[in-house]
Formats: C-alpha cells, sequence, structure tokens
C-alpha cells in the first residue's frame, strides 16, 4: 500500500516528461515504415479483418477508380509506418526465455529519452484525418513526434502516464497522406496480485 | 471474391437515424496470432496470455491496428468503393478486448451535409464486448457520391 509521500515520488519521476510537453521528439527525422505498401501485405492485412473490399484486393477495380493500384486500407497508417523489427547484423532475440522480450521493439516507450523506465505499454486512443488514400507501391513514414501531453496517472494494471503525441503521415516526397494524434500508457505494472480488470 | 452485398450508397439515400449493420468479430488466438502478423504489432500483450498478465491485464487482448480495421470494415461495407473516409476522432479504449470475447461494431447516422458540393456524413460508431463499450463512442466522417455525378 502507497503512501501519500510515495504517491508524490512517482509522480515526481514523470515531471521531466511533463515539462518536455510541446517538444518534438523526432529531431526532424521521418521515420518510415519497412516496406512499401504492397498488395501481399495488404492482403494480410484484410485476413483478420475478413475485409472484403474489392478497392484493397483487385487493381482492375482500383484503376477504375481513378487509382494506379490497389489502395491501402486508411487505417493501416499505423501498421504501414512501423519501421524494420531486426536490420541485418543486428540480434534481435537473446534470450530462451519463454517470454523474453526482443532486444529493441518499436512498439513500446523504450526511446523516450526522459521519465522513469516502463515496461508496459498499450495505446489508448486514436484520431486520424485523412488526406488521401495511399496506393500500393508507395512507401509511407511519420514526420514529427510531438508531445502534446503528459498525464500522471495510476491505473488497475499499474503507475505511469497518458502520453499523447502527434505525426504527419508522409511519403517519400513529403506529401502530408494523413495526420495521426495517437495516445498511449506507458507504466510499471503491478503485482499480478494487485491488478484488477477494471 | 468481392462482397456481393457491398454496393454503392449515395448519399441521398441517407436518413439521420439509420443504423448500419453490426459486425461480429470473435475473438480467438488464431485469431489475435494473424493480427498481430497481419498488422505487425507483435507485442507480447496481444499474443501471449503469460505475458499479457504479467503486465496486469487479465488475458491477451487485441491490439489498436486490428480494432481500428473493425471500425474501417464495418464503415467499409456500408458506404461503398465509391465511399471515403476523411476521419476517424473518438477511438478511445475504454476497456481491454480479450481473446475468448466478441467484439462488435455498431455504428449510427448522426450527422448529414453538403459541403463544397460533396454529400458528407457523420458517423458515431463504438465497439462492444462482454463488459459493455470497449472502444469509443466515437465519430467517423465519410464522404458518398451523389446521384446523377457520373453524369456531371
Amino acid at each position: 500500500m502507497s503512501g501519500g509521500m510515495q504517491t508524490e515520488d512517482w509522480k515526481a519521476e514523470w515531471q521531466p516528461v511533463v515539462d518536455a510537453v510541446g517538444r518534438d521528439f523526432s529531431d526532424g527525422e521521418t521515420v518510415f515504415g519497412a516496406d512499401p505498401v504492397e498488395r501481399g501485405a495488404i492482403r494480410r492485412y484484410l485476413e483478420p479483418l475478413e475485409f472484403d473490399c474489392a478497392l484493397h484486393t483487385d487493381p482492375a477495380v482500383a484503376r477504375a477508380a481513378g487509382f494506379a493500384d490497389v489502395t491501402m486500407p486508411y487505417t493501416g497508417v499505423l501498421t504501414w509506418t512501423i519501421p524494420p523489427l531486426w536490420q541485418p547484423g543486428e540480434v534481435l532475440f537473446d534470450s530462451d526465455d519463454r517470454n523474453a522480450q526482443p532486444v529493441r521493439s518499436p512498439i513500446n516507450n523504450q526511446d523516450m529519452p526522459l521519465g522513469p523506465k516502463t515496461t508496459g505499454f498499450f495505446g489508448t486512443d486514436i484520431d486520424i484525418d485523412f488526406i488521401r488514400p495511399v496506393v500500393a507501391g508507395e512507401r509511407i513514414g511519420r514526420r514529427g513526434r510531438r508531445l502534446v501531453s503528459c498525464v500522471p496517472k495510476e491505473t488497475s494494471v499499474g503507475r505511469g502516464a497518458f502520453l499523447t503525441w502527434e505525426s504527419d503521415v508522409v511519403t517519400e516526397t513529403g506529401e502530408v497522406v494523413a495526420r495521426i494524434r495517437i495516445g498511449t500508457y506507458a507504466y510499471v505494472p503491478k503485482n499480478k496480485t494487485e491488478a484488477s480488470d477494471d | 471474391m468481392t462482397n456481393p452485398l457491398m454496393h454503392q450508397r449515395y448519399f441521398e439515400d441517407v436518413t439521420v437515424g439509420e443504423e448500419l449493420p453490426s459486425v461480429a468479430y470473435p475473438l480467438t488466438v488464431y485469431r489475435m496470432v494473424m493480427a498481430a502478423g497481419a498488422t505487425r504489432d507483435f507485442n507480447s500483450i496481444h499474443h501471449n496470455t503469460e505475458y499479457a498478465q504479467s503486465t496486469g491485464a487479465k488475458e491477451m487482448y487485441a491490439n489498436t491496428s486490428f480494432l481500428l480495421g473493425t471500425w474501417e470494415r464495418c464503415v467499409r461495407d456500408w458506404i461503398g468503393p465509391a465511399g471515403t473516409i476523411r476521419s476517424i476522432r473518438g477511438f478511445r479504449m475504454r476497456a481491454f478486448n480479450y481473446v475468448g470475447d466478441t467484439v462488435r461494431v455498431s455504428a449510427t447516422v448522426t450527422g448529414t451535409r453538403v459541403e463544397d458540393e460533396v454529400g458528407v456524413v457523420e458517423l458515431t460508431i463504438r465497439s462492444e464486448n462482454s463488459s459493455g463499450v470497449s472502444v469509443g463512442p466515437g465519430t467517423v466522417e465519410v464522404t458518398l457520391p451523389r446521384r446523377g455525378e457520373e453524369q456531371e
């Protein structure tokens, strides 16, 4: 059980992040997805959704609709901006523990240079404005990574902070095709026995 | 095979209060592993029960991209291929969507307007599982073709 002073201590660890609200953590770099948008990857994206739309699967239909090739589902802006999980020469798996995590992952809070170290991480909310559909053959990335808010909070799964980030989704020519505001919760998990379902 | 039920909806056909056909997605381990590979979100919370429980969750739970996709499919099934999606807002995860449950996406038309001669429709959309609303409610703004446009 936590006392008041301990509560202040853990929240204080987040103060450098709170103070950084408004900062662009990207240093001007655009982080591109591992691969261009491809027909096969689009098909695989559709499969677990049982998502049947010919714009995404039939080049002839897509061309008749005015596109050069099949289009990426709009919500693919997250998937197709994930950078490579592994690069030649890197070691990604260095443990045979059943639940060991890769040495690095683009989907967590590892690259956050400020604040406490966290191991729990999940998305909480998203707003997206779509400027135009992305077509197979294009490669997209996220330009900018501006911290919009940081709210330390204890939840049923642990202590951490709700972080909101803003980015533009751009093509290799720099054209903006979408704008994303994404919320995440980065946290230190409670002991399993302390966690609840709510 | 292209969905034979997908036909083109026109702006003039839409009425405020109209409900879109809901779509149910049973969340099995199989589907969630497929979703991890398809979305490249390999965070272990989405495909590994032991790991998810070590982070405070009850079970592995569906990932953000997959859940976003469930909204897009529900909307696309209704707007047809000539519709476009302008924005998604209020996609807020209120509860985990655990394996072994079913998440159902439902939406309602809450507004229509013509903007620069474009037919714009606002949808209010949500996901529900056995614990209630799990994502949203949010809004999706779409455009639909207007009858007679193709002759112009």
